[in-house]
């Protein structure tokens, strides 16, 4: 039936939208979208072929009512790719600004999901990964990266990655859950080894709390 | 028109110290700019005023620190406190203005040449770059496989236009800062004024000019 690709890529880009980690990418239903959309294209040209540039919709009802329809499946198919890709790419782009290594953890993920994913992409060879993000996805999230590190560089002094919580207190305790080794602060070197406490500049320590070195004691 | 509550106004506003008006001013366009479904005007002067003065204050922490002296230290906390409290303001602001760039892109370069100071140098940058990654993307993934006549990103036939428009309907809290004499809301047959001081709910549609003409603020 028309459409009923593209309806199933806009039920996956809303099941996104309430997941944390971005499911796989539809490999298999976008390139069905996409051969949907082309024959379509190669029907209205065959039902205009016989005209030869001289239709007139007022003179074919019928004909005129197919080609509409054609047009519609086709545009309608665009904007569920649309959607769908841009769903995800807001969704990379989120986890850019949570200072989240995408890609890292991408890779990290699925380390035993590679034959797995190789098997349903059969078709493409530079899936060899086992991302849940297509090749497509991995070089934007490269490539928005480097835009929001160059973006940043411009406001150095007020770290726009920074916490969107209106601050409170200069100082906050934290305890770390992870070793996070030696960082610099303006009192000096602090070593971050498991389990201790420190009563730290909530400023010098935010990066840490977002990648989950720190929890923030209350 | 101006009456004495006006002129009383604009004496004071002398008597407060620079730093003072500018955040004041800086929260006014933090609150308005969260609140307005629009994206406003980009306050270049203020920005620029606000940044140097954070510049300083980081330079002077970064001299005085290390000092073991109790009062300076004292001092130091204060200033700390507060520059944090002003780069929380500005972070802010940036991020308000960020999603709404890349929620309405198309939109806001098709305003740009009437309104050439609507984004900073470094939005417009981040505009371009970020619209030109997205086309990218697209393009690889299925649209170069598309028929070339549907291969456009900002399309408007077929009914349904691709360009996505901030909702100009949408409700905000205004606060009139001066007396105004009519405001009539579009589509409606409501014609009110404002008294100063008056807090209403209205289409931003009928507000947005009194608002960038100061005449109102958003809260």
């Amino acid at each position: 039936m028309y459409g009923e690709v593209g309806n199933k890529l806009v039920h996956h880009a809303k099941r996104t939208q309430a997941l944390t980690n971005l499911p796989a990418y539809q490999t298999e239903l976008v390139r069905a979208v996409t051969r949907e959309v082309r024959d379509l294209d190669k029907d209205v040209a065959a039902i205009l072929e016989p005209f030869a540039g001289t239709f007139n919709p007022s003179t074919e009802p019928a004909t005129a009512c197919a080609l509409l329809v054609n047009h519609l499946c086709m545009r309608r198919n665009k904007r569920c790719l649309l959607a769908y890709h841009r769903t995800r790419t807001d969704k990379l782009e989120e986890m850019c600004w949570n200072g989240v290594d995408v890609l890292e953890r991408q890779h990290d993920q699925h380390p035993g999901g590679r034959s797995h994913a190789e098997g349903q992409s059969s078709g493409s060879a530079a899936d060899g990964s086992s991302s849940s993000l297509s090749p497509e996805e991995e070089e934007y999230v490269r490539q928005y990266s480097d835009l929001l590190a160059a973006y940043k560089g411009q406001w150095t002094d007020i770290d726009l990655t920074g916490s969107l919580e209106p601050p409170k207190d200069l100082f906050i305790d934290v305890r770390v859950l992870k070793d996070a080794g030696e960082i610099q602060t303006e009192y000096g070197a602090i070593t971050l080894t498991k389990n201790s406490q420190f009563f730290v500049r909530q400023g010098d320590v935010e990066r840490l709390i977002a990648q989950g070195y720190l929890q923030r004691l209350s | 028109m101006m009456d004495i509550d006006d002129l009383l106004q604009e004496v004071s506003a002398h008597a407060v110290p620079q730093e003072t008006r500018d955040l004041q001013e800086l929260t006014r366009c933090w609150v308005a700019e969260r609140a307005a479904p629009e994206l406003l005007e980009w306050p270049e002067e203020l920005m620029g005023r606000v940044l140097e003065r954070i510049r300083r204050q980081i330079d002077i922490i970064e001299e005085a620190t290390g000092s073991m002296d109790a009062s300076t230290n004292f001092k130091l906390i204060i200033i700390q406190t507060e520059l944090e409290r002003f780069k929380f303001l500005v972070r802010s602001f940036l991020r308000a203005r960020l999603k709404k760039i890349d929620a309405h892109p198309h939109h806001i370069l098709s305003l740009l040449p009437a309104q050439p100071s609507l984004l900073s140098g470094t939005e417009h940058a981040y505009l371009t770059n970020h619209q030109a990654l997205l086309a990218n993307h697209y393009h690889a993934s299925f649209l170069s496989q598309f028929p070339v006549p549907l291969q456009k990103l900002d399309d408007t036939t077929g009914g349904v236009s691709m360009v996505e428009r901030p909702d100009e309907n949408a409700a905000v809290f205004v606060r009139a800062l001066r007396e105004v004499e009519e405001v009539f809301v579009e589509g409606t047959e409501r014609r009110f004024r404002m008294a100063r001081g008056d807090v209403w709910v209205v289409r931003w549609r009928a507000v947005k000019g009194l608002v960038r003409a100061g005449m109102v603020e958003v809260i």
